[in-house]
């Protein structure tokens, strides 16, 4: 008992940080959704109006295409992610000349603000003057214009945060293998066992947990981004690269719809839930089935 | 005796009547003395007018009121952004924003700014004697209220301006190809018909001579609300269709149907005419805002375009960011027949009156200490210094220095259109719901851009939902 009510005390400065700043402005949020509120309309005050603004972003075009295109933005970036973020891993795990140089150059973007990745790749992107049209062009003829290719935007803000976030992934993978006991891959390779079986029945499953919130971590921001997306592209062309969150801003802030934004996020907010723990589901809970059943 | 009694009373008198005359000489001095150790924080857009406020103008006011000022400069996004937030979370965090022309009626809908007027009449210890309210152009207009109260110093003006290339349009050899091609001698053009011709013929001659030269600039982002404000404030005026289309006398009405015009045919010919122009724009056009317009003229990409006067300055005299340095007109923009006489007869405008002023929020913690440097930026003496550093003039005065008119003659004249022509061009609409129609609209018009709506179908469903955000938002019944 005594136990308990030291371990609460301890654990208060953090509760009350996190009721303040997260669950507080949460409920705010909440409560502002079912509400009518723009400041510069003809009357700037609340007006609840129930579900309306729920009912309304169901039939929204605008808000259905930012979320479609948000979903496929963060499968293609968070896959491409993982899985380069594995192989850099794997290699950082070796050695080789200039792995120490690499591996800092590698981390380099991290450390980047998303406004200024979003402000060196409009300057490298831009037709005519930056870098990368100019090579493109040179060596395969391909004329990239961001500004009327919807494709090659979204391809290249999928690359873009590519290029930002898979040291992250690369970091916490590599964290991970490196702390992977030696003794079962050991004993496996005694019996014979291909480097896929190794990777696919120990590697895998020892290193999940750190994949399975690698994942859940870039999900979540994959579907919040804003900034080097704002920056690059402005959402477009047309809308082809407004994703939500970027969405959410233009709702909430030019347009000063805050009713309404609120309602995008709480639902946002609700969809990523059920997004990550469906990926919790289909990682986690086979294995703990299997163990069940044994 | 008498005498010397005489001069003595006659020194007295003027001792005293010396006394009792304001020290006008010691007026910053003795108004800041009461503010010593206060810093007044600023934001505003990174722009030359602004970046002289920080440089010079501050670091003066600091040095002779003992008042220091940090002033912010920032993207015109973020400027904003920070802006707003501050005053409607009411943090005070700033003691002075700049106000754009055409966000001004959304922040006096709210009453986020002290009226300058009346507070300077409430308090006349604050009244600088070198500052004059009636000195300003017209441009102050912009930042009254319906009193006539000034709610923002006014600190830049410009107008959006048809610029071309002097070289281009003035060699002998490209004056014959135009000739010959299009039967017509080279001019700036008067009308939509000779900007078009004229734009096509540099965009052929660029390939056909493989330049990098395309016929004309065209602020066409297709994600950015740039485009959206061109084509509205540039030129659709130019066909006739003002104040974006939207009648605030029948019921702010957008569609024709309703009484409003932004889906008129006036409208829908506007727009095929700037797609067109895009079309035959420079490649880097369709990610262009004000910003890569101005920077695409000055690299010498382009032999005409519409651009912001607060580019144009630079573009035309700063040899070290601009490749045309002495090879640019100004000419106002064309327009179709019929329209400068609706404009002389103030029935519209032909162009964009861009520009801002400083105001003082009313969460400033700092009010008084403000609103003097508010007057230092705004009184007479600092003008002309300031036009030349930074072309910009927003006070009567400035025109007439010897300074001002050397710099006039190196912008091609663009100081006297200004003066001359200015009454041509006006500021956004009086709207306080300016975003919140523009965003209600813009992601129609990028779809019009990409091409995957049609621009007629477009302008339909542009004025349809401009009437749906107005009905939500309680100004249309």
């Amino acid at each position: 008992m005594r136990s308990n009510t030291v371990g609460w005390l301890l654990l208060a400065p953090t509760l009350v940080i996190l009721g303040l700043f997260g669950i507080m402005p949460f409920i705010y949020v909440l409560y502002v959704a079912f509400h009518q509120w723009n400041p510069f309309g003809f009357s700037p005050d609340m007006i609840y109006n129930g579900a309306k603004n729920f009912r309304r972003l169901v039939f929204d075009r605008e808000f259905l295409l930012s979320l479609w295109v948000t979903l496929k933005f963060a499968f293609f970036a968070v896959t491409s992610e993982i899985a380069l973020g594995y192989l850099l891993a794997q290699l950082f795990t070796r050695e080789f000349p200039g792995k120490a140089f690499f591996r800092t150059i590698h981390t380099l973007p991290l450390i980047v603000a998303p406004i200024v990745v979003g402000s060196v790749w409009r300057l490298m992107t831009t037709p005519s003057i930056g870098i990368i049209p100019y090579y493109l062009d040179a060596w395969f003829g391909y004329e990239l214009n961001i500004g009327r290719d919807a494709g090659a935007a979204f391809a290249l803000t999928v690359i873009m945060d590519i290029w930002h976030w898979t040291p992250l992934v690369t970091l916490t993978l590599l964290a991970a293998l490196v702390s992977l006991p030696k003794e079962p891959f050991e004993q496996a390779q005694i019996d014979g066992a291909s480097k896929f079986q190794i990777f696919w029945h120990i590697t895998l499953p020892m290193i999940r947990p750190a994949i399975l919130a690698t994942v859940f971590i870039r999900l979540m921001d994959a579907l919040r981004t804003v900034d080097e997306v704002w920056m690059l592209t402005g959402g477009g062309p047309g809308a082809a690269t407004r994703y939500v969150g970027l969405h959410i801003w233009k709702v909430v802030f030019p347009k000063t719809d805050y009713g309404y934004g609120s309602a995008i996020s709480v639902i946002v907010l609700y969809l990523t839930l059920v997004m990550c723990w469906i990926l919790y589901v289909a990682l986690v809970a086979p294995r703990d089935r299997k163990k069940r059943t044994s | 005796m008498r005498r010397a009694v005489a001069v003595s009373l006659a020194a007295l008198a003027a001792g005293l009547m010396g006394s009792m005359a304001p020290a006008r000489a010691d007026f910053w001095s003795d108004a800041g003395a009461k503010f010593q150790g206060v810093t007044l924080h600023g934001v505003t857009e990174s722009t030359p007018p602004s970046n002289y406020i920080k440089d010079v103008l501050a670091p003066e006011f600091e040095k002779k009121t003992g008042i220091k000022v940090e002033i912010e400069t920032t993207s015109w996004d973020q400027m904003y952004d920070k802006a707003i937030k501050d005053m409607e979370a009411k943090t005070g965090i700033y003691d002075m924003v700049y106000i754009e022309q055409d966000i001004i009626y959304a922040y006096l809908s709210r009453n986020f700014l002290v009226d300058v007027t009346k507070t300077l009449k409430d308090d006349p210890s604050l009244k600088a004697p070198d500052f004059d309210e009636s000195h300003f152009t017209t441009f102050a207009n912009y930042f009254k209220d319906d009193n006539g109260n000034l709610f923002g110093v006014p600190m830049e003006a410009f107008i959006k301006i048809y610029l071309y290339r002097t070289d281009l349009f003035n060699d002998p050899a490209v004056k014959e190809a135009f000739k010959t091609e299009t039967g017509k001698d080279l001019a700036p053009a008067k009308t939509h018909e000779d900007y078009t011709q004229i734009a096509e013929f540099f965009t052929k001659w660029g390939k056909d001579k493989g330049e990098q030269l395309w016929g004309t600039t065209a602020q066409a982002h297709t994600g950015h609300p740039a485009s959206w404000y061109e084509f509205f404030e540039s030129v659709a005026p130019t066909f006739g269709v003002y104040n974006w289309g939207i009648d605030t006398s029948k019921n702010y009405a957008a569609s024709v149907a309703n009484g409003g015009s932004m889906n008129s045919d006036k409208s829908k010919a506007a727009l095929k005419y700037w797609l067109h122009l895009r079309d035959i724009a420079p490649p880097e056009s369709a990610a262009s805002t004000w910003t890569e317009v101005a920077t695409t003229f000055a690299a010498g990409r382009a032999a005409q375009g519409l651009v912001y006067g607060e580019n144009a300055a630079w573009i035309a005299s700063d040899s070290e960011k601009s490749k045309v340095v002495g090879k640019v007109g100004v000419a106002l923009p064309p327009v179709e027949p019929g329209v400068m006489e609706e404009v002389e007869a103030g029935k519209g405008y032909i162009g964009y009156y861009d520009g801002g002023a400083f105001g003082l929020p009313v969460t400033s913690k700092n009010k008084e200490a403000a609103l003097l440097f508010l007057q230092y930026i705004g009184q007479d003496s600092v003008q002309s210094g300031w036009a030349v550093a930074a072309p910009r003039i927003t006070n009567t005065a400035t025109y007439e220095d010897p300074g001002v008119k050397d710099m006039d003659a190196k912008l091609g004249g663009y100081y006297t259109m200004l003066k001359d022509d200015g009454k041509l061009f006006a500021g956004a609409p009086p709207y306080p719901f300016h975003a919140q129609v523009r965003e209600a609209t813009a992601s129609i018009f990028y779809r019009i851009l990409t091409g995957e709506v049609g621009p007629d179908e477009g302008l339909d469903q542009m004025a349809a939902a401009a009437e749906e955000e107005l009905t939500n938002l309680g100004y249309r019944k």
